[in-house]
């Protein structure tokens, strides 16, 4: 009889135990993030920043799946009205966020250089870029991950703006610097 | 299993069986609505399509999951850079955080075609502005440049052909800038923030450089008529020479502010 209730207490804890088992292992949250863009016309180098990129992170199975998205409108290159034909050139009113999805082994988290396939969707327009190097450094919870994104004009058909009738470069290298947190 | 408990349940006080039984009763019934393969609300979030698909059409398979690329263009194919090679590692998930888990609004993430369209439209007139502005230069450079000759010489009023190719440089000036002014003013406006860097000088010289541009011809004809009628000039239209140069410096000032900070780098 003694087994009753604990039976009893088995088969309630049973479903609990079962929600458990689908949520994440782990879950990161980026906590600063800095994006930069560079733009190189012969008459002009600008650079052009976001801090207003959000990010999240799951891990299951040993896999860790990430999503860092930032509003286009976001970027500030010191010229209003240039933000403003960047807004346009890169379609970012018709396509507001900048997605970049990436998967990273859960064992590779603490390892000093990363190793990213990223998804990137910008513009209206999937590239994906292979082997980006990313560097990182842990302090306590932190872990400040630092890297450069080739990113190009063609990559998104972006049609490049020109100023007295010269192009700007197809090379769009973006600089991120991101601090990620486990929650 | 059920029957052994039963049996054992008679072999004790009867209000403790009642509560046993009872706790069991509830576990059991408890565990069976849990089990129900009702998904969670994590898992329905992303694929409402999905679900309804299914329920609405049970005898079709539902379509395949498209990709984040057929959002934008079913046609166009996804972009594939940095030397075309298969990713090493295992591609990137079409699962994982979505811009929900974020925290991102719908009206954060859905973009807007027609303020798209707002932003073609101020950019291509903006364009017109820059292109007819650079053009401008021209005859305001010349007509600079013709100044020097429209004066009478020695008291010589009687040829005038100098001063009438002045005059001439003097009004195509003034009408491509009515025509660049045009093409700025209405650029339809996307932003409501105040003007940062280059582009907020550039409006200022505006204060300078549009009266210039109404007074120098006003004075401009009025000096002309002084002349012809074998006056020197005087008054206030002998400040046409000094309003000119300041309207053509702060010009040519707004144009280089516009494009302002320089890096000449081949």
């Amino acid at each position: 009889m003694k087994r009753l209730p604990l039976l009893a207490i088995l088969l309630l804890t049973l479903p609990v135990a079962s929600v458990h088992a689908q949520s994440p292992d782990q879950a990161w949250n980026l906590d600063q993030s800095t994006l930069t863009y560079h733009m190189s016309h012969p008459m002009h180098e600008v650079d052009g920043t976001s801090r207003a990129a959000r990010g999240k992170g799951v891990c299951h199975a040993g896999q860790c799946d990430f999503l860092v998205a930032a509003p286009v409108k976001s970027f500030d290159s010191g010229d209003s009205n240039r933000d403003l034909h960047m807004l346009q050139v890169t379609r970012g009113a018709q396509f507001p966020l900048i997605q970049v999805r990436f998967r990273l082994p859960q064992g590779s988290l603490a390892s000093p250089t990363l190793d990213c396939d990223l998804e990137v969707e910008f513009a209206g327009n999937t590239a994906h870029y292979a082997h980006v190097q990313f560097h990182q450094t842990i302090e306590g919870n932190a872990h400040h991950i630092v890297g450069i994104v080739p990113a190009t004009l063609t990559d998104f058909k972006i049609d490049p703006p020109s100023f007295l009738t010269i192009p700007i470069k197809n090379d769009i290298p973006v600089r991120v610097d991101l601090t990620w947190h486990p929650s | 299993m059920s029957a052994l408990l039963l049996q054992q349940d008679t072999a004790i006080p009867s209000r403790t069986a009642t509560w046993a039984r009872g706790i069991l009763i509830a576990g059991i019934c408890l565990s069976l609505l849990c089990s129900l393969p009702v998904p969670l609300r994590a898992q329905t979030e992303d694929r409402p399509a999905a679900v309804l698909a299914a329920k609405s059409d049970p005898l079709s398979l539902p379509d395949a999951p498209t990709p984040a690329a057929s959002a934008t263009s079913p046609d166009e194919p996804i972009v594939i850079s940095r030397s075309l090679q298969p990713p090493a590692q295992s591609p990137p998930p079409s699962a994982g955080p979505s811009l929900g888990d974020l925290g991102l609004t719908p009206a954060e993430t859905e973009g807007s075609a027609q303020r798209q369209a707002l932003l073609d439209r101020r950019t291509h007139m903006l364009k017109v502005h820059q292109r007819l502005g650079l053009i401008t230069v021209i005859p305001v450079a010349a007509a600079c440049i013709s100044a020097a000759g429209a004066p009478p010489e020695h008291g010589n009023y009687g040829n005038t052909t100098s001063r009438d190719v002045h005059v001439a440089l003097g009004a195509a000036a003034v009408a491509m800038y009515g025509a660049t002014a045009y093409y700025a003013i209405r650029a339809p406006k996307v932003s409501n923030e105040p003007a940062r860097g280059g582009i907020k000088w550039h409006k200022y010289l505006i204060y300078i450089h549009a009266p210039g541009m109404v007074l120098t011809p006003i004075l401009g004809a009025m000096a002309f008529n002084q002349i012809n009628s074998g006056q020197k000039v005087h008054g206030i239209a002998s400040a046409h020479g000094g309003v000119a140069a300041a309207t053509a410096i702060s010009y040519g000032a707004a144009i280089v502010a516009v494009s302002w900070p320089i890096h000449i780098k081949f």
